[in-house]
C-alpha cells in the first residue's frame, strides 16, 4: 500500500482499491478454518425432534454384567439422564448410582479421542483406516502363531461374545477370555452345580428369614438392582417381614441393613454353615468363628424351624467354593428352591462370565512368551490383577498388543494399537439379561469423539480383504443384529421403542482356551500364616474392581458404609485401634507376604477385633485426572489365590499392620457417627409395630403433625390469623387457593421409608445428575492454602477430596448413616440411614432471614432458591436445623477457574432445564421443580388435569428400593398423601416447628426372638 | 504522670476523683494560648508519625489484595467450613461495630450525663467511632458470595418492583449501620467547627487555610453562633443516645432471630450493647493512652480521667460477666438439649480455649480495677486494653463459631480453622482503620480545643478603670465615676 501524505491525501479510486483487495483478504482468510466446531448438534433437526424437549431412547446399561434396561433422556441431540426402563425385568424402572454415572464415561474428559499407534515409544494419532489395516496386517501375519493369540473381552451379557467367537475362529484364534472381577465365581460356579444355572432369581420377599454369609447383594453380589428391589419389598413388610441375619468378618452395607451381624473369622464359614445346617459340630465351629456358640445355637435353631428361608453365600476366602456348595445344599435341604430360590426364572446375565483363572493363564502363557498378540477389550489387566502377578512384565514379552478401550487405563497405556470403543450409548447391541428376553441397546446421541465400536472395527478388518470380506455378511454390527433378529428390520425397529423383545441374544459356539494344566497353588491355610490380622480385601460398591473411578459422581460418591471419597482407607475395629494407638486417619502399613499397602486407618465398628479391610477400585496409576493417584489398591498386598472355581480369593492373606508417622485426615462427608437422641433416624420394633398404637401427644391447635396444607398455609401462619380451630380454612392464606393456577391447592411432599431404604446412594448421584451438581473433590479443586502459589498447583490443597475435608461437599440429597448400639465396641449395632434433602418446610427458618428474597415459599408449599437474587449472606443455612443447604465457595461452574467441575465434554451432559449456578451463591434441593414444572405445562397443554404419581423426582426415581415417594399431599390421590398418615411416620426435628414437607416412615427392626 | 497535673512538691489535699468528680480542672493546663499550642502542636507530623502510617497503609493494601483475590477465586479461599457458614467476617463485622459503641457512649451520652471526665478524651473516641463502624461495614461486603451485589440489600427503587426482606434482620443490619455512621459522622463534624476555626485562624498554607475556613463554616466565634452551635450539639448528642442502644440490639438480632442453639434468646440485645461499651473503652484505651504518652498531652488526658473510664470499664465488664453465667444458666433452665449440648461444648468441649479466653479477659482481668492503683496506672491500663480487645474479638468467635459447628443435626457436626485470607483481611482491617485514625490526628485536633478551653481558667485581661464590673455576688455593677470632673 502506498504511503501518500499532504493535500493530495488519498484518491478516492485508491482508498476503494485497498478496501476491496483488504476485504477480499480478509474474506478469504476467514474462510479456512482447522477444524469445524459443532455449536449445536443438529444443523437441520430431525423431524421428530423438537429444540427443548427430550427424546428418549431405551437402551442397555453395560457398566456391570447385569444389563439392566435404560431409558437415556436426551435433549438436543445429547444424552443427559440415564433412568431405568420401567418395562425391563431387571431393574423395573430403578438405576443404581454406577449406572446414573455412566454418562459421565460418555462424556469423560480423558476418552481417547482417536484412535492411536506406538510411534517410537509414543502413542500418536492414526486414522481409523490406518487402524483396522494395521491390525489386519498383524493378524494376517500371525500364521500358526493365532492359535496362541488372546482376546480379553469385559464380560457381558448379548450377542458380541458369540459374534468376537465367531470373529476370532474366522482366523484360527481361540474364543475369548470373558472376564469379570466383580462376579461372585464361585457362587456362580456352586449354582450351576445345585440349581443348573449361574444366577437363579433370588425372592427375598418370599422368605421369612434371610441370612447372608458373606453375600452383599445390594452391592456387587450377583444383579444388585433386581436383588434390592426385591429385598425392600420383603423389608416392606414390616412386621411379617424377614428377619436377617449376616454372618462375616467385615460387616458391610449388605450387612448393616441386617437385624444382626455374627462377626466371624474369615475361613471360619464353611464350619459354620455345616453347623447351622446341622451338619457339623456347633461348638467347634462357634470356635473356629471366633463367635459365641449359643448365637449359633439360636440361629441353627432359627434356619430349622423358619421355612422358607433363604441363605446365600458369598465369601471370597480359598473355600468359598464348598462353602457355596454347602449354602445350596442348605437351600435345598430346608426347601428354599422353587420358593425363594427359583433356578427358572434365572438371571442369564452371568451365564458365560469366565474364570479368572483363565485371565490368570493367559497372563502366565504371555510372561513365557507364547502370545503374539494379546487383545484387550473393557478390561484392565494391569490394574484387576495383583500387582503380585506381574502382569506390565508379562506384557512386554508380547509382541503387539491392542487395546480398545476408549479410556487410559494402565492396560491401554501399554499396548501397541489404540482403537477406542464407542461407548454404550453410541453403539448397538444386545443383552439377555433374563432367559426368552433380549433387551436392545441403542446409540441415544452421535458420537463424542472419533471412536468406533469394537464389532464395526472387527466387521472392517475382514471387509478388507477379499479373502476374509464375505466371512461376515453384514455391513456393520448393527446390520448383523438385524440379521438375526427374528422379524428382521421391522421388528427389530419396533422393539427398539420399548427396548425389549421376545428372543434370545446368540450364544457362543466356542470354548475358551483350555486351562493349562497349571491350576493356582492351593493358598496357605489362613489360620496357619504370620499375622496378627486377616486382611480382607472386598469390591468397594460404588466404584466395584476400579473400572468405575474415573468417573467424578462415583470419586465423590461418599462410600455407603464408611462414608468416605476420593480415598483409600483401612478400616480397624476401635478395640484394636485404641489398643495400637491408631486414630482415624493415622497411616498404617498393612504387610502381607505379597506386599505391602500403606494407607490411612479408618475407626469402622463392623469389622471384627482381628480384621482389617480395604476397599478396591482406587489406587490408579493412570485411567484418567480422575482416577490416578487416588488412593492405594489393595491388590498390592494380596497373594495370587484363587478358589476352586477360579475367581481371586480376596480374604485369603493375614497381616501384619504398623502405624506409620504419616496422619491425613480422612476425606468424610460424616460429622458425628452418633444421633446423640435426637431422633433423626428412627425405627420400631416389629413386636411394637404389632402392639397397640402410643398414645396420641397432645398437640396445639393446628400442630397435626400429618397434616400437610396447601401451599403457605401452614399451621403456623394460620395461628398468626386466627384460625386456630380450622387449619384447613379455605379463606385464609397469603395465596387466594381458588388461584386459576391451582398453585396454592398443592402442598409438594416426599415420604421416605427408611424400612425400604438400604442406603445405596444411588439417589445421590441420581440427584448430581439431574441437577446440575458440581463434583468438588478432583485434586485442583482444592483452596488456596498460602498468598503466594503458581498456577501449577504449588500453594493449592492438592489432597483429592480437599474441599470435602472442609465439608463443602454439595450433595443435595445426601445418606446419614447413624449407628445406635456398641458404642462399646463389643456389642451389636444397629445402623439408621437417612436419606437427607431439603425438607420444603412449611415454616422455613431459611426464608424470612434471607435479606432479598433470593429464597422464599412457592404457592404450592416449595421452599424456593432463587440463584439469580442470591448475594450470598449463607444466613440462611444458618438458619436451617438440617444444614441442608450447600455454597458454591468457588467457581465449579466458570471454565476459567481450576475448580470448574465440568471440563469439556463433561458440560455436555448438564441438564438444560437447571442453572449451572455461579460462584457465590447458595443452592439446595428444589424437589427437582423442573420435573414439577414440566409435568405441569405437559397436562396443561393436553389439557387435562395433572394425575397422581404421574411423575417424581430424579431420587425418587433411581431409588433400587423405593423408599423415596414424591407427590402432592394435599391431594389424597396421591400414594404420598397415603404414606403420610402412616402410623410409622414422622417429622425429623418436629419440635422446631418447621413443618417440614418431609415424613419418614420410622425403620422396622426384628430382634432375634422377636423382642428388643 | 500525676505530678504532671501538680505543682512538685505541693501535697494533693484534692479528694480523690470519681465519675462524678472527675470534672476537674485542668491544673497543668494554664490558659488558652497553651492549649492553643499543645494541641495546636500535636498536628506536626513526626517521622514516628510516618512510620505508624506506612504501616497501616502498608496493611490495608495487603488487606485490600487479597480482598481482590478473594472475589476473584471466591470464598472457598477463606477458611469457612459448613455449615460454619460464618466465620471471621461476621465476627470481626460485630467486633468493629462494638467498637464504635464507646465513641458515641462517652461523646453522647455522657456529655447528656455532664460527667466531665469525657472532654479530653471524646473527640478521640468519637472519631474512633466513625473509622471503626466505616471498618465495620466493610464486612458484611467482604463476607458475602457475591460482594458486586451488596446493594441489593438496600431499599432503592427499582423496575423490577423487587424490594428487600424487610423481616431479614440483616437488612435492619443495613438500615442501623447506615444510619450509625451518618449520625456519628455529623456529631463529629459539628463538634469539630470551632476547632477548626482554630486551626484555620491558626494556619499559614493559603490552601490549607481555604480548605479549613470552607469546614469551619465561617465560624466567627460569635455569642450567636454559639448559641446555635450549643443546642445543634445538645440534640445530636441527644439524636445519637438511643442509637448506642439501638444499633447494637440490631447487630445483636441478627443472631437472636435465627433458631440455632446458642443464639435464639432474648438476652441477647442488652448483653450485646453492654459487650459494645466494654470492647469500645477497652479501644479508646487503646488508643488514648499512647497518644497522650507520644503527643506529650498527659496534663490534657489526666490520670483522674482515666481513673473514671476504668470504672466505667469495670462496670460493663461486670454487666457483661454476668450475662455470661446467665446464659448458662438459661441453658440448664432451658431443658432444651440442644442448648444445653451447645453449652456445654462450647466451655468443655472441642471450643474450651476459645471460650476460657474469653472468660478471662472479659470477666476476670478486668476485676483488677477493683484496684485504684491499677486504675491510675496507664500501663496497666493499656496492657488490659489489649486482653479487652482480644476477649470481645474472641467472644464474638464464642458466640458464632461453635454454635453454627454443633447445631441440631449431628451428621453435619464441622470444626472450623480461618486460613490466610481471613487472617490478611482482618488484619488489613486494622491498617484501615489506624490508617484513617492517624490521618485523622494530624489533620484534625484530637482533643476538642474548645471543650478544653471552657474548663481551663480564661485569660482575664486587666479591667479597665471605667468599665462595668461584676461583684463577688455576681450583680452587674455600672460604672460610676467617683472622681468628679474625671471626664472633663
Amino acid at each position: 500500500m502506498t504511503e501518500r501524505s499532504g493535500s493530495a491525501g488519498v484518491k478516492r479510486r485508491d482508498f476503494l482499491k485497498v478496501l476491496g483487495a483488504a476485504g477480499a483478504v480478509t474474506t478469504t482468510v476467514g474462510c479456512f478454518q482447522e477444524d469445524v466446531e459443532k455449536l449445536i448438534p443438529y444443523l437441520v433437526s430431525p423431524d421428530d425432534t423438537v429444540p427443548g424437549v427430550s427424546t428418549y431412547f431405551a437402551t442397555t446399561c453395560r457398566e456391570c454384567a447385569a444389563g439392566c434396561g435404560l431409558i437415556a433422556e436426551t435433549r438436543d441431540g445429547r444424552a443427559i439422564k440415564l433412568e431405568g426402563n420401567p418395562a425391563h425385568p431387571v431393574n423395573h424402572g430403578a438405576l443404581c448410582a454406577r449406572g446414573q454415572a455412566s454418562l459421565q464415561g460418555l462424556y469423560n474428559p480423558d476418552r481417547y479421542r482417536h484412535p492411536m499407534a506406538r510411534k517410537n515409544g509414543k502413542l500418536e494419532r492414526i486414522t481409523w483406516d490406518e487402524g483396522i489395516r494395521t491390525l489386519r496386517e498383524r493378524i494376517a501375519g500371525l500364521g500358526a502363531g493365532a492359535a496362541n493369540a488372546v482376546f480379553v473381552n469385559q464380560h457381558e451379557t448379548g450377542s458380541f461374545a458369540a459374534f468376537l467367537d465367531q470373529w476370532l475362529a474366522g482366523y484360527g484364534m481361540p474364543a475369548h477370555v470373558a472376564y469379570d472381577g466383580e462376579a461372585p465365581h464361585a457362587v456362580m460356579q456352586a449354582n450351576r452345580q445345585s440349581y443348573g444355572s449361574a444366577w437363579p432369581a433370588l425372592d427375598f420377599s418370599a422368605a421369612k428369614l434371610i441370612v447372608a454369609i458373606g453375600a452383599d447383594f445390594i452391592e456387587l453380589w450377583g444383579a444388585s438392582v433386581t436383588q434390592q428391589l426385591s429385598f425392600a419389598d420383603a423389608r416392606a413388610k414390616l412386621a411379617d417381614a424377614p428377619r436377617f441375619v449376616y454372618i462375616g468378618p467385615r460387616r458391610s452395607l449388605t450387612g448393616l441393613n441386617a437385624d444382626e451381624w455374627i462377626a466371624c473369622k474369615p475361613g471360619s464359614e464353611l464350619a459354620i454353615v455345616n453347623a447351622l445346617a446341622g451338619k457339623g459340630d456347633v461348638a467347634a465351629a462357634a470356635t473356629a468363628g471366633g463367635v459365641d456358640q449359643a448365637v449359633l445355637q439360636r440361629l441353627a435353631g432359627e434356619i430349622a424351624a423358619t421355612k422358607p428361608s433363604l441363605v446365600l453365600s458369598g465369601v471370597t476366602t480359598a473355600n468359598a467354593l464348598d462353602v457355596a456348595l454347602a449354602v445350596n445344599a442348605l437351600n435345598v435341604a430346608a426347601g428354599n428352591v422353587g420358593v425363594t430360590i427359583k433356578p427358572a426364572e434365572a438371571l442369564t446375565a452371568f451365564d458365560r462370565v469366565g474364570s479368572p483363572n483363565d485371565l490368570r493363564d493367559a497372563v502366565q502363557r504371555m510372561a513365557s512368551g507364547a502370545v503374539p498378540i494379546a487383545m484387550f477389550r473393557g478390561v484392565n489387566p494391569v490394574y484387576v490383577l495383583p500387582k503380585s502377578l506381574r502382569v506390565a512384565e508379562a506384557l512386554a514379552k508380547v509382541p503387539f498388543k491392542v487395546s480398545f478401550s476408549p479410556f487410559p487405563d494402565e492396560t491401554t497405556e501399554l499396548c501397541d494399537l489404540v482403537l477406542p470403543d464407542d461407548h454404550f450409548l453410541e453403539s448397538w447391541g444386545d443383552a439377555e439379561s433374563v432367559r426368552g428376553s433380549v433387551s436392545l441397546q441403542q446409540p441415544a446421541m452421535d458420537r463424542v469423539f472419533d471412536t468406533r465400536a469394537t464389532a464395526d472395527v472387527l466387521i472392517g478388518v475382514t471387509k478388507g480383504d477379499p479373502a476374509t470380506a464375505n466371512r461376515i455378511p453384514a455391513a456393520d454390527y448393527r446390520s448383523w443384529l438385524i440379521g438375526r433378529f427374528p422379524g428382521g428390520a421391522q421388528a427389530f425397529g419396533a422393539a427398539l421403542a420399548r427396548g425389549m423383545a421376545p428372543g434370545s441374544a446368540a450364544q457362543s459356539t466356542g470354548t475358551p482356551r483350555t486351562v493349562a494344566a497349571a491350576q493356582p497353588p492351593a493358598p496357605a491355610p489362613l489360620e496357619g500364616q504370620q499375622g496378627d490380622f486377616y486382611f480382607v480385601v472386598y469390591p468397594s460398591p460404588v466404584l466395584g474392581d476400579g473400572r468405575a473411578t474415573n468417573k467424578p459422581w462415583l470419586q465423590e460418591l461418599p462410600d455407603p458404609v464408611t462414608k468416605i471419597a476420593w480415598q483409600s482407607w483401612i478400616e480397624i475395629h476401635p478395640t484394636t485401634a485404641a489398643r495400637l494407638g491408631i486414630e482415624n486417619g493415622d497411616h498404617i502399613t498393612v504387610t502381607t507376604a505379597a506386599g505391602t499397602v500403606t494407607a490411612p486407618a479408618y475407626v469402622y465398628l463392623g469389622v471384627r477385633q482381628d480384621v482389617v479391610a480395604m476397599a478396591t477400585g482406587r489406587g490408579h496409576t493412570g485411567y484418567g485426572r480422575y482416577a490416578q493417584n487416588v488412593g492405594v489398591n489393595p491388590l498390592d498386598a494380596l497373594p495370587v489365590a484363587h478358589d476352586a472355581s477360579g475367581g481371586l480369593a480376596l480374604a485369603t492373606v493375614k497381616a501384619r499392620i504398623a502405624k506409620t508417622a504419616d496422619h491425613s485426615p480422612i476425606v468424610s462427608t460424616e460429622g458425628s457417627a452418633r444421633q446423640h437422641a435426637r431422633g433423626i433416624g428412627r425405627a420400631v420394633t416389629a413386636a411394637e409395630l404389632n402392639g397397640p398404637e402410643e398414645e396420641e401427644v397432645e398437640h396445639f391447635a393446628g400442630d397435626n403433625k400429618h397434616d400437610f396444607l396447601p401451599g403457605l398455609r401452614s399451621p403456623v401462619a394460620n395461628d398468626a390469623q386466627g384460625v386456630l380451630g380450622n387449619p384447613k380454612s379455605k379463606d385464609k392464606g397469603m395465596y387466594d387457593p381458588e388461584h386459576w393456577s391451582g398453585m396454592a391447592k398443592r402442598r409438594w411432599a416426599m415420604a421416605i421409608d427408611l424400612a425400604r431404604c438400604t442406603g445405596c446412594s444411588a439417589c445421590v448421584t441420581a440427584c448430581y445428575a439431574e441437577n446440575n451438581i458440581p463434583t468438588v473433590g478432583a485434586p485442583w479443586q482444592g483452596r488456596s492454602l498460602r498468598p503466594f502459589h503458581s498456577g501449577d498447583g504449588n500453594g493449592w490443597d492438592t489432597r483429592p477430596g480437599a474441599n470435602i475435608l472442609k465439608g463443602r461437599e454439595m450433595q443435595w440429597i445426601r445418606i446419614e448413616r447413624y449407628y445406635e448400639g456398641g458404642e462399646d465396641g463389643s456389642s451389636d449395632f444397629d445402623t439408621r440411614f437417612v436419606p437427607m434433602m431439603c425438607q420444603h418446610c412449611g415454616n422455613a427458618p431459611c426464608e424470612p432471614v434471607c435479606p432479598v428474597y433470593a429464597t422464599y415459599h412457592s404457592p404450592d408449599g416449595l421452599n424456593v432458591q432463587v440463584y439469580n437474587r442470591c448475594v450470598g449472606t449463607r444466613y440462611c443455612s444458618n438458619g436451617c436445623p438440617y444444614k441442608v443447604r450447600y455454597f458454591n465457595w468457588h467457581g465449579y461452574g466458570e471454565p476459567a477457574r481450576r475448580q470448574y467441575a465440568f471440563p469439556e465434554p463433561l458440560n455436555w451432559q448438564l441438564n438444560p432445564d437447571v442453572t449451572v449456578r455461579g460462584k457465590g451463591v447458595m443452592e439446595k434441593c428444589s424437589f427437582c421443580v423442573q420435573r414439577i414444572r414440566e409435568a405441569e405445562h405437559r397436562a396443561k397443554l393436553e389439557g387435562r388435569p395433572l394425575a397422581a404419581d404421574e411423575f417424581t423426582t430424579a431420587c425418587a426415581q433411581a431409588c433400587p428400593s423405593r423408599a423415596i415417594t414424591f407427590g402432592d399431599a394435599a391431594d389424597e390421590n396421591w400414594s404420598v398423601a397415603r404414606l403420610a398418615e402412616d402410623r410409622r411416620a414422622y417429622h425429623v426435628f418436629e419440635e422446631l416447628n418447621t413443618f417440614t414437607a418431609v415424613v419418614y416412615l420410622k425403620k422396622v427392626n426384628h430382634p432375634a426372638g422377636g423382642a428388643r | 504522670m500525676a505530678t504532671v497535673a501538680r505543682p512538685r512538691g505541693a501535697t494533693d489535699l484534692s479528694p480523690r476523683p470519681n465519675v462524678a468528680s472527675a470534672n476537674q480542672q485542668l491544673p497543668g493546663v494554664a490558659d488558652y494560648e497553651q492549649v492553643d499550642r499543645d494541641i495546636g502542636g500535636s498536628l506536626t507530623p513526626t517521622a514516628g508519625w510516618f512510620g505508624a502510617l506506612a504501616v497501616a497503609v502498608a496493611l490495608f493494601l495487603w488487606g485490600a489484595g487479597t480482598w481482590t483475590y478473594q472475589i476473584y477465586w471466591g470464598l472457598g479461599n477463606a477458611g469457612y467450613n459448613p455449615p460454619v457458614m460464618w466465620g471471621v467476617y461476621i465476627i470481626s463485622f460485630v467486633f468493629w461495630v462494638g467498637i464504635g459503641h464507646a465513641g458515641t457512649l462517652i461523646s453522647a451520652i455522657l456529655y447528656l450525663f455532664r460527667a466531665g471526665f469525657r472532654t479530653t478524651i471524646y473527640r478521640c473516641a468519637e472519631a474512633m467511632t466513625v473509622f471503626a463502624v466505616m471498618t465495620a461495614g466493610l464486612f458484611p461486603i467482604i463476607h458475602i458470595g457475591r460482594p458486586w451485589k451488596f446493594f441489593w440489600l438496600i431499599p432503592y427503587p427499582n423496575w423490577r418492583l423487587i424490594w428487600p426482606n424487610f423481616k431479614s434482620p440483616l437488612v435492619w443490619d443495613v438500615f442501623a449501620i447506615s444510619t450509625y455512621l451518618t449520625v456519628s459522622a455529623t456529631f463529629l463534624y459539628v463538634g469539630l467547627v470551632p476547632d477548626i476555626a482554630v486551626l484555620r485562624d491558626r494556619a499559614t498554607n493559603p490552601v490549607r487555610k481555604r480548605i479549613l475556613a470552607i469546614m469551619s463554616l465561617g465560624w466567627r466565634n460569635s455569642e450567636k453562633e454559639w448559641r446555635h452551635f450549643a443546642r445543634m450539639y445538645l440534640f445530636l448528642a441527644a439524636f445519637s443516645t438511643p442509637l448506642v442502644l439501638s444499633v447494637h440490639s440490631v447487630v445483636s438480632f441478627d443472631f437472636a432471630m435465627a433458631i440455632n442453639p446458642g443464639w435464639h434468646t432474648t438476652i441477647f440485645p442488652p448483653y450485646f450493647v453492654a459487650g459494645a461499651i466494654f470492647s469500645g473503652i477497652g479501644m479508646v484505651f487503646t488508643i488514648i493512652i499512647p497518644i497522650r504518652k507520644f503527643f506529650r498531652l498527659q496534663h490534657y488526658v489526666t490520670i483522674n480521667h482515666l481513673d473514671a473510664a476504668a470504672k466505667l470499664c469495670l462496670f460493663t465488664s461486670m454487666v457483661v460477666g454476668c450475662a455470661y453465667l446467665v446464659e448458662f444458666w438459661v441453658a440448664w433452665y432451658s431443658a432444651n438439649q440442644f442448648e444445653q449440648k451447645y453449652f456445654w461444648n462450647r466451655v468443655f468441649g472441642e471450643w474450651w480455649w476459645a471460650a476460657w479466653i474469653m472468660l478471662t479477659c472479659n470477666m476476670v482481668f478486668p476485676l483488677s480495677l477493683f484496684s485504684q492503683r491499677l486504675r491510675r496506672n496507664p500501663a496497666w491500663l493499656f496492657i488490659l486494653s489489649i486482653f479487652i480487645n482480644l476477649g470481645m474479638w474472641f467472644e464474638r468467635f464464642v458466640i458464632i463459631v461453635p454454635t453454627l459447628s454443633h447445631e441440631f443435626e449431628p451428621w453435619q457436626w464441622a470444626h472450623y480453622v480461618p486460613s490466610w485470607v481471613d487472617i490478611s483481611i482482618l488484619v488489613g482491617s486494622f491498617g484501615w482503620f489506624f490508617m484513617w485514625f492517624l490521618l485523622f490526628i494530624k489533620q484534625l485536633p484530637v482533643i476538642a480545643i474548645a471543650e478544653v478551653k471552657e474548663i481551663v481558667p480564661p485569660k482575664l485581661r486587666s479591667p479597665h478603670p471605667h468599665e462595668d464590673a461584676i461583684d463577688v455576688t455576681g450583680q452587674h455593677q455600672a460604672y460610676e465615676p467617683d472622681t468628679p470632673g474625671e471626664f472633663a
